[in-house]
């Protein structure tokens, strides 16, 4: 009932699409999408081939060709989205796909995932994952070269560790949506997913690394700079803010002066973070000294 | 037959043309790409087994500080897959189990997938990262030990009946840090200059979580229940050397975030929604005991400080995003979010000091933030080559804070407004060119360098014909925060131009070159000898030059040659030492630190040769050279290399 239905409809089955095709078939039992076959109780436009495809009555009475059948090849990336998105939208992790950078930049799902040349099995990636990214982010690409860095080349960590390819939830540090792609653990900097000892809660709390995010001071990627820092010494970057200047800071009257006894001519004032060693909070002291 | 080899194999030499950033594992294949069949499934099998060796000139721990490569027998690297032909394995219907580095390497992983259809799936992630932890003094030169710090990850995650309408889950993460690492313990030398303590650091955190997602009237509800638990107990002592002659801290910590994440989905032609709610109620109790006898700073001490407490942190995010699509061409994206978090805690926590028998009740420093954001996008597709997007936000951030009894609540509040424009042009069908900028205004940013009047423009052109890749990027950023005396501004530009190309199958191409070009300045206000110098600037020049280039070049099917070339130099201004032209500040330190020139530079080699259809022996070098330019001493030139069986059965 259900076969004579679906043949009414122009839908032929995965098996007349593999007499053509088999190159493709022949690996497809490998592939994620070849559980809606093995189910075998899903109807003609949600098994197979032809639920990306589209039916392929017509393809097979013209003997082939692209104007047939849906060829992704051939569609526009705003169509790519949809059709992925007819199954792939409802899950937490691409709830922010339209409005991502990614979407609106034209990158879709096929830039990234290649459903019949997978080279990573996991997810049909079309290449490695840091690979695939570097292809567009060469600027990102060159980060991870710098001497200190986030070790994504060497192995340890991926892109996806922190970013969400496919749109992230408005940040919960900085304000205006940025940056748009940076995930979150729950519902903060996914830098705390590793670096929990820093979460806190602090009963003095350094504020910027609440309201600003670890990027005040870091750079995410890469960095000249030891501990990914800014500046390649600490006392100007803490000195840049603690100037005392403008209405800044949690009190609004500028970031704290450091003490007058701390002359910069002596070398010792110069290593802040030697001192203020808790700089992303302490529990015991509000100068960050224990 | 030969076609489908072809297919195969082409992903896998696009994908070796970009970005071998290190030497070894080997990227190339050896065995059947289709595996073998065992029984109902099929058996896809490479392990590449080896050793690697180094040596090192200059500067060691810098070199295990940012490399780490050591000596001896690794698995470099493994692939295991197994499918079941027909999708009705027995127990399970896919495995997919890769390892990395196994055995000593640095950066060691293993992830491991297993699932049967229907019924469920099994995720597993577990790392290791090895190195020498450098000390909190930027320059290294104090804090540079020689053993690693060391921290392991792992995820493991279980989906049951993924692909029903109620699906459960449930997971565990558990990461943990130790070895030797720089203290938060400071102490001073007769004369008062700090000096580092290190300690034997012991940190973990577990998570666990479950939840459930179930689907009616084609609406997906998802909702997860979690909790994180964080512990610290590293202990400090130091007994008999330097000026202290004792000391011990005891400082457990251990904090928990339970949470709540609940989703909603629905997903209608003209229609979609999604909202997301979560909830962390985050805690941390805390104890210090440090007792401390000798001589600081010149002066004798006897000092038992004790504290202890509760901080909290209840976090609550909310989400809601709308999207249309009134036609095919048209979509528009409502989201909107709302942020709340206080950091409190007791209203006081005590500290007792031994050497005056006196107790200390101090206050918990309030923090509150509370924002509230909107964001429209409108995203419309003009002609089939012109694409167009504009999109509009709006942040009000409320941060209300007490810092002590004495000093008044203080609450204070920044809204920023900002635009995105954007333009996509597809002239012909290969060239992509992308054209967008943001301009974002904030009435009260938090610190000077924050965001403050600032734009980015940026533009990407991209040229893909069969197997050329040509790419262009350029973008810059300005950012300005202008107050009474001083002024902070920062402007960076990047530059980027890429090239990949495979003119033949056994030969290809990658070469790029990066600019980031940074000036910032800040204003700055110091003391020198109890005096106040105002008014002056920090300057921070860097000109970033990077560049990679890589060759392939396979020789009659059996041989693999690979050469790589990656180039990291900060020019800075253009000084050859630290002493600067004489602006921005008076001191000659601030000057010194206003641009940092260092190179950073890594050849490789590799040749790989293929024994059989199922062996391949492969052979690598690879050089580091990283040099300051005005401080040589932690430099390093490091040769690396490898020689390994990769091997397919």
């Amino acid at each position: 009932m259900l076969a004579q239905s679906a043949r009414n409809s122009g839908y032929v089955g995965s098996t007349v699409c593999k007499a053509c095709h088999p190159d493709v078939w022949v690996n497809f039992n490998k592939n994620p999408h070849f559980k809606s076959i093995a189910a075998g109780n899903k109807p003609g436009p949600d098994t197979g081939c032809e639920s990306c495809h589209g039916p392929g009555g017509a393809h097979v009475a013209a003997h082939g060709g692209k104007a047939t059948i849906v060829a992704f090849s051939e569609l526009k990336p705003a169509q790519v989205l949809d059709n992925c998105l007819r199954c792939h939208a409802q899950t937490i992790s691409r709830a922010n796909i339209r409005r991502s950078s990614h979407t609106l930049n034209d990158v879709v799902c096929t830039d990234c995932h290649s459903i019949h040349k997978a080279t990573v099995p996991k997810f049909l990636l079309a290449k490695r994952q840091v690979e695939l990214c570097y292809t567009c982010h060469a600027d990102v690409r060159a980060q991870f070269s710098m001497p200190f860095k986030h070790r994504v080349n060497e192995g340890f960590m991926t892109c996806t560790d922190c970013h969400n390819p496919h749109g992230a939830f408005a940040p919960t540090w900085r304000t205006a949506d940025r940056p748009r792609m940076v995930d979150q653990d729950v519902n903060e900097e996914p830098c705390l997913k590793c670096h929990a000892e820093k979460r806190g809660p602090f009963v003095y709390e350094h504020p910027p690394v609440r309201i600003e995010g670890c990027e005040m001071c870091h750079y995410p990627h890469g960095s000249v700079n030891s501990r990914l820092l800014r500046r390649p010494v600490v006392f100007t970057l803490c000195l840049e803010c603690h100037n005392g200047a403008g209405n800044f800071g949690r009190q609004g009257k500028g970031d704290p002066l450091t003490a007058a006894t701390h002359s910069m001519t002596d070398p010792r004032y110069r290593n802040c973070t030697n001192c203020h060693v808790r700089v992303h909070g302490s529990n015991a002291d509000p100068l960050f000294l224990r | 037959m030969r076609r489908t080899a072809i297919l195969l194999a082409f992903p896998l030499l696009t994908a070796a043309v970009c970005a071998q950033e290190t030497v070894a594992p080997t990227p190339d294949t050896v065995g059947p790409a289709r595996g073998d069949n065992v029984s109902d499934y099929n058996v896809v099998n490479t392990f590449e087994t080896g050793v690697r060796f180094f040596s090192v000139g200059g500067s060691l721990p810098e070199y295990r500080s940012n490399v780490n490569y050591g000596n001896g027998v690794r698995l470099l690297s493994s692939d295991l897959t197994i499918n079941s032909k027909d999708g009705h394995g027995k127990y399970f219907d896919e495995i997919v189990l890769t390892t990395q580095g196994l055995g000593n390497d640095p950066y060691e992983s293993a992830t491991l997938r297993i699932q049967k259809n229907k019924l469920y799936r099994y995720d597993m992630v577990w790392r290791l990262n090895d190195y020498v932890n450098p000390g909190l003094v930027t320059g290294g030169a104090d804090g540079l030990h020689a053993m690693d710090t060391r921290y392991t990850l792992q995820d493991h995650d279980l989906t049951l009946f993924p692909q029903s309408k109620i699906k459960f889950f449930l997971g565990y993460t558990h990461s943990s840090q130790g070895g030797p690492a720089i203290s938060t313990v400071q102490l001073f030398d007769t004369n008062g200059n700090p000096y580092p303590v290190f300690a034997n650091v012991r940190r973990s955190w577990n998570g666990y979580r479950v939840g459930n997602e179930i689907e009616f009237f084609g609406i997906k509800l998802n909702w997860m229940r979690g909790w994180e638990d964080f512990k610290e107990d590293t202990p400090f002592a130091s007994a008999g050397t330097g000026p202290v002659s004792s000391f011990t801290r005891q400082e457990p910590y251990h904090g928990t975030s339970p949470y709540w994440r609940v989703a909603l989905f629905a997903d209608k032609k003209l229609v979609s929604f999604n909202g997301r709610f979560t909830y962390t109620a985050g805690q941390r109790g805390f104890l210090l005991d440090e007792t401390a006898l000798g001589t600081s700073a010149g002066t004798g001490i006897n000092r038992q400080i004790v504290t202890s407490g509760t901080a909290r942190r209840p976090v609550a995010t909310g989400n809601a995003t709308v999207s249309f699509f009134p036609t095919s061409k048209l979509s528009i994206v409502n989201h909107t979010s709302i942020y709340n978090v206080r950091t409190e805690g007791d209203s006081t926590f005590s500290q007792f000091d031994n050497a005056t028998q006196s107790f200390t009740y101090l206050s918990f420093q309030y923090l509150g933030i509370r924002t509230v954001a909107n964001e429209t996008d409108v995203n419309y597709q003009f002609l089939p080559q012109l694409g167009v997007y504009a999109g509009y936000d709006y942040s009000s951030r409320r941060i209300r804070s007490i810092v002590s009894a004495d000093i008044p609540f203080y609450d204070q509040t920044n809204k920023v407004n900002s635009g995105v424009l954007g333009f996509r042009i597809r002239p012909v069908k290969p060239l992509t060119i992308i054209l967008n900028g943001e301009i974002g205004r904030d009435s009260r940013p938090f610190a000077p360098k924050s965001d403050g009047n600032y734009h980015d423009l940026g533009a990407r052109a991209e040229y893909r014909h069969k197997s050329l890749l040509l790419s262009a990027y350029a973008k810059s950023d300005y950012n300005t925060n202008a107050v009474s005396f001083s002024a902070f501004a920062s402007r960076s530009r990047t530059y980027s131009a890429n090239a990949s190309w495979t003119p033949r199958e056994w030969l290809s191409f990658d070469v790029g070159y990066t600019k980031l070009h940074l000036y910032t300045v800040g204003g700055i206000a110091y003391f020198v000898d109890l005096n106040l110098v105002p008014g002056e600037q920090s300057l921070y020049f860097s000109n970033l030059h990077t560049g990679t280039a890589g060759v392939r070049f396979s020789m009659g099917r059996r041989a693999d040659l690979y050469v790589a070339y990656s180039r990291v130099q900060d020019t800075g201004d253009g000084r050859s030492t630290p002493d600067g032209p004489g602006i921005g500040s008076s001191l000659p330190a601030f000057q010194a630190a206003q641009t940092f020139p260092v190179l950073f530079q890594s050849p490789l080699a590799r040749f790989s040769f293929k024994l059989s259809e199922r062996v391949r022996w492969n052979v690598g070098y690879q050089y580091y050279g990283y040099r300051e330019d005005f401080d040589r001493t932690l430099g390093y030139r490091a040769n690396t290399g490898y020689t390994s069986i990769l091997w397919s059965f």
